[in-house]
């Protein structure tokens, strides 16, 4: 109970006031952008051709205004907000008029969910382990080749990385194809044809986010345990005589693993914002250009619907790494 | 770890094996083939075996399997069960379709290049800027009107039929212009509720409109140019309680395809040919469209792109300057619109260049717009923006089809007599006829080889511009306030640095906007002023609220890109237009004039069809552009199409322009017949 009274209640007050302001933040932000959603679909429509009689564009602005729920002051339209989100609507999206947002979300995020948590979670197992055992035995030769790889690989630009995969293995050895999500007329299914078709056209965007990755998990790994090894606690298992393989995974991997796991935590509430660079190089779907293209057009309802997603998920991550601490540290108790 | 990695290497072989397509073995090849090999052989030698290594070089006969007559094996194979040889792949030019499912072009922004308006629709008529003709589709001829204006009649073709079988008539042009009436919410509601008075149809093939009031281009609306009022199909929208929220999945047209299939996630649309294609106008127009099936397809980046197109994945690509450029570096199949230098497309019916809004200081006077034009080099200018490739225009319609000879040949010898007032008592003719003279030395100077031919030459770079003269630039200015400080900089009459910043797109390598914008702010700079382009993705929003000094925005309405009425580009610029600072409005500039105000409605009042007064009136419109120079046209919008010969030939290039050469305008549709498979 004392745990319940100090520490659980406390940090979920404090979860639902941070994302109310999160939400709040991202509700008015985008309004104080210079783009604005009824002019952009106006000029949208013009620039691509659309002769709109320049007498109707008064009219045009009214009921644009009016279909899109922009009348009324900022305030007006946040409670309206509220209101909406309570009942689990989005509303509809500008730019993509009258497509739902949740419909938008519902399409883009499979592809962003499947991609990113695999390949985070490969990532950063790899590169935890490969950073921990490298960092135990940084004097190894093996150890000092796997650090010269990572120096190597690591400052690459993304784009510039992804792009040589996609260059080597799209076009080179044409390996794997070059754009897309799937192959051009395949349509959803549970079945395996469609299953591997999606993992192969997966597989490089996949890649170029797991090596950068590794490199990345492995580097920081390997610092925090090389200093580790120094640590009393470590020596004094060394002099005890615990066999180091032991060492290794129970003190050292263990130990070093605590900084990652936060990091983690807030990677994975990030997914939902996707992969903008990987979704551009590989023309991959995702949440990432639907966020961008949101932005872009002065999309209110769509970017709230992609940042109310990605608040939540930061917040819920954090609290739930908050709570599950002790399993990883039993240093730690709320009580 | 040690059974991970080879357990991924044989996932990733197996899954590269299941999705390889099986090659279907059609010949045999037989080839003579020289080889060299080592060959070791055992000897008598005084009666002692004893064992020898040679060399032997011989030729030998050698069989091998090949995919086809004479056919280079591709890398792409079918794609999912469709014919590769009998599908055309296309890259679509407004991105990835936000909204796959919805169709309903009738409502805000639908990617209509996505297919709908270039294969599965059919409008009243088409823009052909290629032959500078209109097309008829649904509509039989040209629309007759009354007199005064107020009524029009419109033939419509006959032996139409909706892809699903259900006849065209006058019924679904009346059914959709009463919806538009009285739908609030479809994109041409105001439009048509302001304009239209009642529509009937006297026979089912006959169409007569009642206006409010006088309006002798109230048939454009349905003129497709990249955009048109479409016909709804009655016997699907009648049915139907809210018709902006309908998606209108399918799409049903009176085109010559339909819909296939498309992706979840807009990355594809697949139309199929219509088993009835003859009932489609484009049908009996031209006939049969080649390609079976043809795919519009998104790609994220350019990159992507040009792999795609180079490995025959993506037959028509839409690129950069310099993305042709590798593109035909690097394909043996592949070309440009043009098979020489410049090889982009140059004839599409819109003008580029710098816009001012004339409600800000200094850019609401003509002189300083005028010293600004008189800064730039064009020659130089057009090198920067587009390596000398653009077709230059001293006036504010571009260079191309007809436009020419209507229009800018025949203002020659007044854009030569033009004089502007340098004070002082000193007057200057800014016009240069030999200002594309400049341009090809520009161009020869790179490398490049241009046709001797004049007409070529004036059609390749157009027909005259104006003077880099910085000294009467310079004239102009100090006659207005303006002067230089100690280092040479340009002040404003109030004695502050005059700073101009060029908004612009993001988009700085390969935009046209965003080009002419790098040309101006150099050129400027060159002439002592603190110029420079500044990417905004909200660029069009601040151009239409006027949230701006100077922009690299159209410097005027496009014109239709067939026949001689420049209605659509003067009438832009009528004085009823303009907004205050702050509100959306027609055009960003925000310049009007009431001579011009004069000259629109003249052409108000004359019967479009009726070429020599819209000529004479659209001149008069012109000359108090250039006048006023309420913007700066430079060079015409350029295309860089590629065109992949390895499945489909007979393209539209410059040299057999039989219709406009891209796939993303409506025409395209009309393309289909014409295109050739090569049979591989």
């Amino acid at each position: 109970m004392l745990f319940i009274r100090r520490y659980l209640i406390p940090r979920l007050i404090q979860y639902v006031l941070v994302i109310f302001v999160g939400i709040t933040a991202v509700f008015f932000i985008p309004r104080l952008l210079p783009t604005d959603p009824v002019a952009r679909t106006i000029a949208e429509l013009r620039s691509r051709g659309s002769y709109l009689d320049p007498a109707s564009i008064d009219a045009m602005v009214a009921d644009l205004t009016e279909m899109y729920g922009l009348e009324g002051s900022s305030f007006d339209q946040y409670i309206a907000f509220w209101q909406r989100l309570f009942r689990g609507d989005f509303g509809v999206s500008f730019f993509q008029f009258p497509t739902p947002v949740i419909q938008l979300i519902k399409a883009a995020l499979p592809w962003t969910l499947g991609l990113l948590l695999v390949t985070t979670a490969i990532a950063w197992t790899a590169g935890i382990l490969l950073g921990g055992v490298a960092g135990y035995f940084n004097r190894q030769g093996w150890s000092r080749a796997l650090d010269v790889l990572a120096m190597v690989v690591r400052p690459m630009p993304y784009y510039v990385f992804a792009f040589i995969l996609l260059l080597l293995f799209g076009y080179i050895f044409p390996l794997f194809p070059v754009a897309g999500g799937a192959s051009i007329g395949r349509q959803p299914s549970f079945s395996w044809p469609y299953i591997s078709d999606v993992l192969r056209h997966a597989f490089l965007p996949a890649m170029s986010l797991i090596i950068l990755g590794v490199t990345a998990w492995f580097q920081t790994m390997k610092l925090v345990v090389q200093n580790l090894n120094a640590a009393d606690f470590v020596q004094y298992a060394r002099f005890g005589g615990i066999k180091e393989r032991r060492i290794v995974s129970r003190y050292v991997i263990r130990n070093g693993m605590l900084p990652q796991i936060t990091a983690l935590a807030l990677l994975i509430g990030q997914i939902f914002s996707g992969a903008l660079i990987t979704e551009i190089v590989f023309t991959y779907p995702g949440l990432g250009t639907l966020l961008y293209n949101a932005i872009m057009t002065g999309d209110y309802n769509l970017i709230m619907g992609i940042t109310v997603f990605s608040i939540v998920a930061i917040t819920t991550a954090i609290l739930v790494i908050d709570l599950l601490y002790p399993l990883f540290d039993p240093r730690i108790r709320y009580n | 770890m040690k059974k991970l990695i080879p357990l991924l290497l044989v996932a990733l072989l197996a899954m590269v094996a299941c999705t390889s397509e099986p090659v279907e073995v059609t010949r045999v090849v037989s080839e003579i083939v020289e080889i060299t090999r080592v060959v070791t052989e055992t000897i008598e030698v005084e009666g002692v075996s004893v064992e020898v290594t040679r060399v032997v070089t011989e030729q030998v006969v050698v069989e091998t399997a090949a995919t086809g007559p004479g056919v280079t094996p591709l890398n792409a194979p079918d794609v999912y069960g469709l014919p590769r040889n009998q599908m055309l792949i296309v890259d679509i030019l407004t991105g990835r379709i936000g909204s796959p499912n919805n169709f309903n072009e009738w409502v805000g922004w639908k990617w209509r290049d996505r297919g709908m308006q270039n294969l599965a629709n059919e409008p009243l008529w088409s823009v052909d800027f290629a032959t500078g003709e209109i097309i008829n589709g649904l509509a039989a001829g040209d629309p007759i009107y009354n007199d005064d204006f107020t009524r029009l009649e419109i033939p419509l073709r006959q032996g139409v039929a909706w892809h699903d079988g259900t006849p065209f008539t006058s019924a679904d042009v009346v059914f959709t212009v009463e919806t538009l009436m009285t739908t609030s919410g479809l994109n041409a509601h105001t439009f048509f509720s302001t304009n239209v008075a009642s529509v009937t149809a006297p026979d089912d093939h006959t169409v007569v409109f009642e206006l409010n009031q006088p309006n002798s281009r109230f048939h454009t609306t349905f003129l497709d140019r990249w955009g048109a009022t479409w016909i709804m199909p009655k016997h699907i929208f009648e049915g139907v309680d809210d018709i902006v929220t309908f998606e209108f999945n399918p799409f049903v047209g009176t085109g010559p395809y339909k819909l296939h299939s498309y992706d979840q996630s807009g990355f594809w649309t697949i139309w199929e040919k219509r088993a009835d294609w003859d009932k489609s106008p484009t049908g009996i127009l031209y006939g049969e469209p080649g390609p079976k099936y043809i795919v519009f397809q998104y790609f994220a980046n350019e990159g992507a792109k040009i792999l795609a197109h180079l490995t025959h994945q993506a037959d028509v690509v839409n690129l950069s300057s310099d993305g042709l450029k590798a593109v035909l570096a690097q394909s043996n199949s592949s070309r440009a619109y043009q098979l020489s230098y410049p090889w982009v497309v140059n004839n599409d019916p819109a003008i580029t260049g710098i816009s001012f809004n004339t409600m800000i200081a200094p850019y609401d006077n003509p002189d300083v717009r005028w010293a600004l034009v008189l800064a730039i080099d064009i020659a130089q200018y057009v090198g920067i923006a587009v390596d000398g490739a653009g077709t230059v225009s001293p006036v504010h319609i571009p260079s191309l089809g007809s436009y020419p000879a209507d229009f800018i040949a025949p203002m020659q010898e007044w854009l030569s007599a033009f004089e502007l007032d340098l004070g002082n008592g000193t007057t200057f003719r800014p016009y240069d006829p030999d200002a594309p003279q400049r341009i090809v030395e520009y161009v020869q100077n790179r490398g490049f080889v241009v046709p001797e031919d004049a007409a070529a030459r004036a059609q390749a770079f157009g027909l005259g511009w104006y003077k880099y003269a910085p000294e009467a630039a310079e004239q102009l200015l100090i006659k207005n306030g303006f002067s230089r400080n100690s280092n040479g900089m340009w002040l404003l009459p109030d004695g502050s640095p005059w700073v101009i910043r060029i908004q612009t797109d993001p988009n700085m390598a390969t935009d046209l906007h965003s080009r002419n914008a790098v040309a101006a702010a150099q050129q400027w700079k060159a002439f002592g002023i603190d110029a420079e382009a500044v990417p905004s993705e909200a660029r069009s929003t601040l151009f239409q609220t006027g949230d701006f000094e100077v922009s690299s925005e159209w410097p005027a309405q496009e014109p239709w890109g067939a026949g001689a009425d420049l209605y659509r580009v003067l009438d832009n610029w009528n004085s009823v237009y303009v907004k205050p600072i702050g509100e959306v409005g027609a055009h960003g500039g925000r310049w009007s004039s009431p001579e011009m105000d004069a000259v629109i409605e003249q052409l108000r009042q004359t019967d479009p069809a009726d070429y020599d007064a819209v000529v004479a009136i659209g001149i008069e419109g012109l000359k108090i552009a250039v006048t006023e120079m309420p913007s700066i046209p430079t060079f015409g919008y350029i295309g860089f199409i590629a065109w992949d010969e390895t499945y489909w030939t007979n393209w539209p290039g410059a040299e057999n322009p039989y219709t406009q050469p891209y796939t993303h305008w409506g025409p395209f549709k009309y393309m289909t017949p014409f295109l050739q498979p090569t049979g591989r």
